[in-house]
C-alpha cells in the first residue's frame, strides 16, 4: 500500500514528480480521490501557507508545491466529476483589464485550488465582459479580481458596476487583492471580500462560500 | 527656492568617472527628487504622441527636473522598451510585446539575430527615449540621465513562469536537465543582449548616468530559503549579467545607478551596494533605509523611499502621514550620517481620478520641513 503521507510531503517540498506517483499509484490501489485531497492534499497546502505566513517559504516554494499540488489533482479531477463529488466553491479569478501582473493572482489561485476550490483562471489583462461569460459559463459562486497597479485599480470598480449591470451582483460574491489594493479601497467599490495575502484569500473566500 | 546642491556637473567630469563627490553634493545639499515624469507627461492631453517623439519626451523630463528642482534629468521609467526592442528584432509586432511570452528556448538562430543587431534602428518609442536623452545632453545644462530594465526582470517578462523556473534552478535542475531553466538561461542571453544594445544608443546620445531598474530580483523571484542553502541562482541569474553591465557603463565613464523596489533580503541590498558600486542605490519602500546604511559604502547614495505607490489614496497615506514619514526618513538619514537623496519608491505613475492627490503629495514630500 502507499504510504498516502509522501503524498503529504512531496507537496510540502514542491517535488511533482513524486506527488504524482504517489497519486496515481493510490488511485490504482483504490484510494478515494476525496481521501486523498482532504487527508493530504489541502492539509499540505495548509501548511505551505502557514510556512509562507512564517517566512520560512517563499513565492517560489509555494509556486512548486502548488505545482505538485495540481499534478496530483489533475488526476483526480476525472475521478471526482465522474462521481458528481463537489467543489467548496466555484470561483473566477483574474487580473483586471489593463494590468498584466499574474503572480498574485496565480498565488491565490493556487491556494484556492489547494483549499478546495475549484477555481477558473482567466489570467491578466481580463475585461469585464469576459468576467461576466466566464461566471455565466460555469455558475461561478465567486469572482476574485486582482490588479497591482494604481492605474488598474480602478478597473476592479468598473468591473462591479458591469456585474450590476448585467444583474450578476446578487448572485456572485465579490472579493479583491493586490499589492496597492486596501481594505478601504475595497470597501469603497462594493467588494464583500478583501485579503491583503494568498493565504488570507482561502479563508475570505471560505466565508463568501455558499453555505451547504 | 535657493538650490542648495551643485547644478553643474560638468565640473564634476574627471578622465574616469564622474566623481562621486557630485552625488554626495548633492545628497548633503538636500535634494529631494520624485520620479514624477509620468505625471508631467499627463499634463498633456496627448502623452501617447510625446512618447513617440524624441524631442517632445525630452521636453517632458526637463519639465519634471524644473518642476522638482533636480538637476538629474531622470527619464520616464518605461521598462517596456527593451522587451519591444528585442521582440521587433525578432519578429514580433509592437502591439504583441507586452504580453509575448517565449514557449520554448529561443533557438541560436534567435539569439545570433539579436547578437547581429547593432545596426538595427530601434522602434518608435525606443528612438524616442534615446533621443530624449540626446535632448537632455544637448539642450540643457541638467545631467543627462539614462534608464533601462535591469536584464533579470527583462527575462522575467520574456516567460510565462519565470518563478518556477528559476526556483527549479534553485533546487539544482540544469538547462540540459529542465526545459524551464533551459528557457529562463537563454530569455537571459537574450535580455542581456537587448540591453546592452539600448545601453549603447543612450551612452551615444549622450547618458552621463544610466538608471538600471531591477525591481523583479527580488524575494518574490528568488527564494532566499534557497539562497541560503547554497543556490547560486541569485549570484547567476542577477548579480553576474549587472556586472557585466556596469563593467559596459564604467568603460564608457557612464555612472551607474540601480534602482530595485522590490522586497529584499539584506544579502541582496548589500551585494548590489557593494559588487556593483552604483553612485546612487534606490529602494523600495519595503526597506529600512537607516537600517540598510549599515550595508552600504558611504559613497553610495541611497536614493527613496517613500511609499508614493499609495499616495493615490487618502485613506492609505494621507498627506499628513506623507510629511511625517518624510521629516522622520531625513532625521533618521541625517543622524546615521549616510548620504541620501529623499525620493519616491519608483515612478510616481499618474492614476486618473487621483491626479490631484498625488501631486499634493509629491508637493509634500519636497517642501515639508522646509
Amino acid at each position: 500500500m502507499t504510504e498516502l503521507t509522501k503524498l503529504f510531503n512531496a507537496i510540502l517540498t514542491g517535488d511533482n514528480k513524486t506527488a504524482i506517483a504517489c497519486t496515481q499509484q493510490a488511485i490504482a490501489e483504490g484510494v478515494q480521490p476525496m481521501e486523498l485531497i482532504t487527508s493530504q492534499m489541502i492539509p499540505a497546502m495548509a501548511e505551505v501557507g502557514r510556512r509562507f505566513e512564517s517566512e520560512e517559504y517563499y513565492v517560489p516554494e509555494l509556486l512548486l508545491s502548488a505545482r505538485a499540488m495540481k499534478g496530483a489533482l489533475a488526476l483526480l479531477r476525472p475521478l471526482l466529476a465522474a462521481s458528481g463529488t463537489q467543489p467548496v466553491a466555484r470561483i473566477v479569478i483574474g487580473t483586471v483589464k489593463g494590468d498584466l501582473h499574474d503572480i498574485g493572482k496565480n498565488l491565490v489561485s493556487s491556494m484556492l485550488e489547494g483549499g478546495g476550490f475549484e477555481v477558473v483562471d482567466l489570467g491578466t489583462d481580463v475585461t469585464p465582459e469576459k468576467f461576466i461569460q466566464a461566471i455565466q459559463q460555469h455558475q461561478a459562486n465567486i469572482v476574485a479580481l486582482s490588479a497591482l497597479l494604481t492605474v488598474t485599480m480602478p478597473m476592479m470598480k468598473n468591473t462591479i458596476e458591469a456585474l450590476k449591470q448585467a444583474s450578476l451582483r446578487d448572485h456572485v460574491k465579490v472579493m479583491v487583492g493586490g499589492a496597492p489594493v486596501t481594505r478601504e479601497y475595497a470597501d469603497s467599490i462594493g467588494a464583500d471580500g478583501y485579503s491583503e495575502s494568498a493565504t488570507g484569500a482561502v479563508a475570505v473566500a471560505r466565508q463568501l462560500a455558499p453555505v451547504s | 527656492m535657493r538650490l542648495l546642491w551643485p547644478v553643474n556637473w560638468r565640473l564634476f567630469r574627471n578622465e574616469a568617472h564622474m566623481k562621486r563627490e557630485y552625488y554626495l553634493q548633492l545628497a548633503a545639499g538636500g535634494l529631494r527628487l520624485p520620479i514624477g515624469i509620468d505625471l508631467v507627461l499627463h499634463d498633456s492631453p496627448d502623452p501617447q504622441r510625446i512618447l513617440r517623439d524624441g524631442s517632445l519626451l525630452g521636453e517632458v523630463v526637463e519639465t519634471a527636473a524644473r518642476r522638482y528642482a533636480s538637476p538629474l534629468a531622470v527619464p520616464l521609467m518605461d521598462l517596456t522598451l527593451e522587451k519591444e526592442d528585442l521582440l521587433r528584432i525578432l519578429g514580433t509586432p509592437e502591439a504583441e510585446a507586452e504580453t509575448f511570452h517565449f514557449g520554448e528556448a529561443p533557438s541560436e538562430g534567435a539569439l545570433q539575430l539579436v547578437r547581429d543587431s547593432s545596426r538595427t534602428p530601434f522602434g518608435t518609442r525606443g528612438q524616442a527615449h534615446i533621443d530624449s536623452v540626446h535632448y537632455i545632453a544637448g539642450k540643457t545644462a541638467l545631467l543627462p540621465v539614462g534608464m533601462a530594465i535591469g536584464p533579470f526582470s527583462l527575462m522575467t517578462k520574456l516567460m510565462a513562469d519565470p518563478i518556477t523556473a528559476i526556483a527549479m534552478a534553485g533546487m539544482g535542475m540544469t538547462p540540459e536537465g529542465d526545459a524551464s531553466v533551459l528557457l529562463a538561461e537563454r530569455c537571459l542571453e537574450l535580455a542581456e543582449m537587448a540591453i546592452a544594445r539600448s545601453l549603447e544608443a543612450q551612452i551615444k546620445a549622450g547618458a552621463k548616468a544610466i538608471m538600471i531598474c531591477e525591481p523583479a530580483a527580488n524575494i518574490v523571484y528568488l527564494s532566499p530559503r534557497q539562497i541560503n542553502s547554497g543556490s547560486d541562482i541569485f549570484e547567476r541569474y542577477v548579480m553576474r549579467p549587472n556586472l557585466r553591465i556596469k563593467k559596459q557603463l564604467a568603460s564608457a565613464e557612464v555612472d551607474l545607478i540601480f534602482h530595485n523596489c522590490g522586497d529584499l533580503v539584506g544579502l541582496m541590498v548589500e551585494q548590489f551596494a557593494t559588487r556593483l558600486d552604483p553612485a546612487i542605490l534606490s529602494l523600495g519602500s519595503s526597506r529600512v533605509l537607516w537600517e540598510d546604511a549599515a550595508l552600504v559604502p558611504k559613497d553610495v547614495v541611497l536614493f527613496g523611499n517613500l511609499p508614493t505607490k499609495k499616495f493615490y489614496s487618502d485613506d492609505a497615506m494621507p498627506t499628513s502621514q506623507v510629511e511625517a514619514m518624510t521629516l522622520e526618513l531625513i532625521k533618521r538619514m541625517r543622524a546615521i550620517g549616510h548620504p541620501h537623496i529623499l525620493g519616491s519608491e519608483c515612478d510616481v505613475l499618474h492614476v486618473p481620478g487621483a491626479a490631484s492627490a498625488i501631486r499634493s503629495k509629491v508637493e509634500a514630500m519636497l517642501t515639508c520641513g522646509r
